[in-house]
């Protein structure tokens, strides 16, 4: 056995150190003075317009200069050239990483460890989206937004079908049936069979845990009872036609949001952009609740696909400085508020009554007849459970899920079947990676 | 001829050959190279993972893990299926429109020249996500009309879809190909058909015995070409995956490589599956090359 590594990362060490050092001449021509002027820090993101967000920091304050660098976003390409300036040792300090993917970060060994500089700001984040960035006691991420769970659905179909609200999954059913018998292309909804992180959200509301760590293993349970009710219900939904089988985003379902063949559509609080963008003609028909519950009268909340987070890679020269811009972008309320209004997702701060667009939103709630919907929102950001933990090798799982889903369907097989051999599938990965399973 | 000029001549070739050999080298022999390196490693982390991975030389381990992994042993023999029946299927379409294309009789030549040549024109992604607006019943009139008479088909179900892939690479390069062959048609001396037809043969035998028998290099070269096209087959089912059950993330080799790279983070093993893949093509390749220029007893 021999590492070829130390060769490979040293040619790449030098080729890009050779274009640091061109960059670096030329920030010295721009008026870098040293220790009197501002301390230079970049920012690699994808979201749209944030730099609106970073120039409010840059104006508030004078001793740290933000530069942002937009580049592809992270399952695009985006993540593959934050790593490979890590292992370059030239990355950028701060980087935009989604709570899924923080677990491979610390995989490649590139986050810094910044629970020194912030973790006297935990109080002000909502306990689940904090606890995204945490691992093994230790903070490495500041989490910006998420998508927690709601449903959409469309009121005047409800009220055609005759049933109320399904507070619960048993309600669920019975309201399936009945959206069902008010017209033969009709449904409550699609199974996407194709979203790995929806499903993903339903186990995790039904009160799965897939994932954990022990001292030094993981502790791997998709199989787990919670998940197999889930995926028994939803088996037989689609057993008894009640639900139909179709990709989500697919052009199918987008023509069946609009025609009304699908009546709900649990999602992330962001999916309300997408709703409006996708079925304009429906407006004022919408209305959001709360995902029902397993059990009446809880209060069992979940993500879909997780969030969004700025953490501070490995090798930044201003660790400190890194982590207090990622504190503010995601913290101030100023700065919420911009991020809120380009569309970062559902922030991760607990209070939210300085959000100004999430009081009073005209253009939004009138698609929903007037409901303040980010009441249900915020609610259900608030119940998702704070021990779920999503593990490295997150694409690894939704590929193999959504394949084993698909092929269950079809070929008539059992989707608890899927899930066992997602687990199989999953665990097989992770051994052969060399993590430690238990 | 003088040496010196022998010794410039050399240097003119050398000149305008160095050019072919550098791009070559550097974008086809290196990234194979660095393929079959690739495959001999293994990327390896230990405990929770949280700590920097470690690359170790595995031997052909990565291959031992593909060739036993029986989904990407399926995805080998779904290939085998689709090469079956797309080549003989594309094979006969393009002799079939050159011949008729190319025939006295035929009216509006150019014309459909053209308009068979344009699907070539549509980019593979594009073409598979028109195709997928096709084969959906809810977007596609097609179907519709279909369904209001009675007939209900799903193409992309389990057990159409390699025929719906199939059709769109009809679509595609039946035209192109129809080019080659037409090409090759227009070589044969027009003498011949004359001197056929004065030994009172009709349209039938000429096309029997002189066109096919003619256009025998170029139909090899036009089987060679579906056969690598085939096992290469990867924009489609990547592109219609989204919009059924029936395909999965390794419904193909190299969609399994692809996902194996880009969503398992395993570039290791997808670089030992595209060296199985090349392996596979060039068997495949040669051995109809092989087989088709037997000394004696040629297959046809």
């Amino acid at each position: 056995m021999s590492t070829r590594h130390s060769i490979l990362g040293r040619v790449a060490v030098v080729g890009v150190a050779s274009v640091g050092l061109a960059v670096a001449l030329a920030g010295c021509s721009t008026g870098d003075t040293g220790s009197e002027g501002p301390v230079e820090i970049t920012f690699q993101s994808w979201v749209p317009n944030i730099d609106q967000a970073v120039d409010a920091f840059n104006e508030s304050q004078d001793d740290i200069h933000v530069t942002l660098e937009t580049i592809t976003a992270g399952p695009d390409g985006g993540y593959a050239k934050m790593l490979s300036a890590v292992e370059a040792g030239n990355p950028a300090d701060v980087a935009q990483v989604g709570y899924t993917d923080l677990p491979d970060f610390l995989v490649a060994g590139a986050l810094e460890d910044i629970t020194s500089y912030v973790s006297d700001s935990e109080d002000l984040f909502t306990p689940w989206q904090w606890q995204s960035g945490v691992f093994d006691g230790k903070v490495y991420a500041v989490p910006q937004a998420s998508g927690p769970l709601v449903q959409f659905y469309r009121s005047d179909i409800f009220e055609e079908a005759g049933v109320a609200y399904p507070t619960t999954w048993d309600e669920y059913y019975e309201a399936a049936k009945a959206i069902r018998a008010t017209g033969s292309d009709r449904y409550i909804t699609a199974f996407a069979f194709n979203q790995a992180p929806w499903m993903v959200g339903l186990a995790q509301q039904g009160g799965a845990k897939w994932f954990d760590t022990a001292g030094d293993s993981w502790q791997v349970d998709i199989d787990g009872q919670d998940t197999l009710n889930v995926f028994a219900f939803w088996q037989k939904l689609i057993d008894e036609d009640l639900v139909k089988v179709e990709a989500d985003f697919s052009s199918e379902w987008n023509a069946d949001l609009q025609n009304g063949n699908i009546a709900t559509w649990i999602s992330g609080s962001w999916a309300d952009a997408i709703l409006r963008g996708t079925a304009p003609d429906t407006a004022g028909k919408w209305s959001v609740g709360a995902v029902p519950q397993w059990t009446a009268g809880e209060n069992a909340s979940a993500t879909w696909g997780g969030g969004s987070a700025s953490a501070v890679l490995k090798g930044s020269k201003h660790p400190k400085e890194a982590a207090e811009f990622a504190l503010y972008l995601n913290s101030n309320p100023d700065s919420v508020s911009i991020l809120t209004s380009i569309g970062a997702g559902w922030p991760a701060i607990s209070d939210i009554s300085e959000i100004a667009s999430l009081q009073d939103d005209p253009t939004v709630f009138d698609f929903y007849g007037g409901q303040n919907i980010w009441e249900v929102a915020a609610a259900s950001d608030a119940a998702v459970d704070n021990s779920w933990r999503f593990p490295p090798l997150w694409s690894t799982l939704t590929s193999s899920l959504t394949d084993n889903v698909k092929s269950a369907i079809d070929s008539g097989t059992s989707l608890t079947d899927a899930v066992a051999q997602t687990q199989s599938d999953m665990v097989d990965a992770m051994t052969q990676k060399g993590i430690s399973v238990e | 001829m003088s040496s010196t000029t022998r010794t410039q001549s050399r240097g003119a070739i050398v000149l305008f050959v160095a050019p072919f050999l550098v791009m070559f080298a550097l974008f086809f022999v290196a990234p194979i190279g660095y393929a079959i390196v690739e495959s001999l490693f293994a990327v390896k982390s230990s405990g929770l993972g949280f700590g920097p991975p470690e690359e170790v030389f595995v031997f052909f381990s990565n291959y031992v893990t593909a060739l036993t992994s029986s989904s990407f042993l399926e995805s080998l023999g779904r290939l085998v299926l689709f090469s079956l029946i797309e080549v003989p299927l594309m094979v006969v379409t393009a002799v079939g429109l050159a011949l008729l294309v190319d025939s006295a009789h035929a009216r509006f030549g150019k014309a459909f020249r053209v308009i068979a040549f344009a699907p070539y024109a549509v980019p593979g992604v594009i073409a598979a996500i028109l195709w997928g607006f096709l084969y959906v019943p809810s977007t596609s009139p097609i179907l519709q009309v279909l369904g209001g008479v009675g007939i209900d088909i799903s193409p992309l179900s389990s057990d159409t879809v390699l025929f719906a892939i199939a059709n769109i690479a009809l679509w595609t390069f039946a035209g192109y190909n129809m080019y080659i062959l037409l090409a090759s048609l227009s070589s044969i001396p027009r003498e011949l058909f004359e001197a056929a037809k004065l030994d009172g043969a009709g349209e039938w035998q000429i096309t029997w015995q002189i066109k096919v028998p003619l256009l025998r290099p170029s139909i090899i070269l036009v089987t060679v070409f579906t056969i690598i096209g085939t096992l290469q087959l990867f924009a489609e089912p990547l592109v219609l995956r989204p919009l059924t059950t029936a395909i999965s993330s390794d419904f193909t080799p190299n969609l399994a490589a692809y996902n194996q790279t880009f969503a398992q983070g395993n570039p290791n093993l997808a670089a030992a599956m595209a060296v199985i893949v090349a392996l596979i093509g060039f068997a495949f390749s040669f051995g109809f090359l092989r087989f088709v220029n037997r000394k004696e007893n040629r297959a046809w």
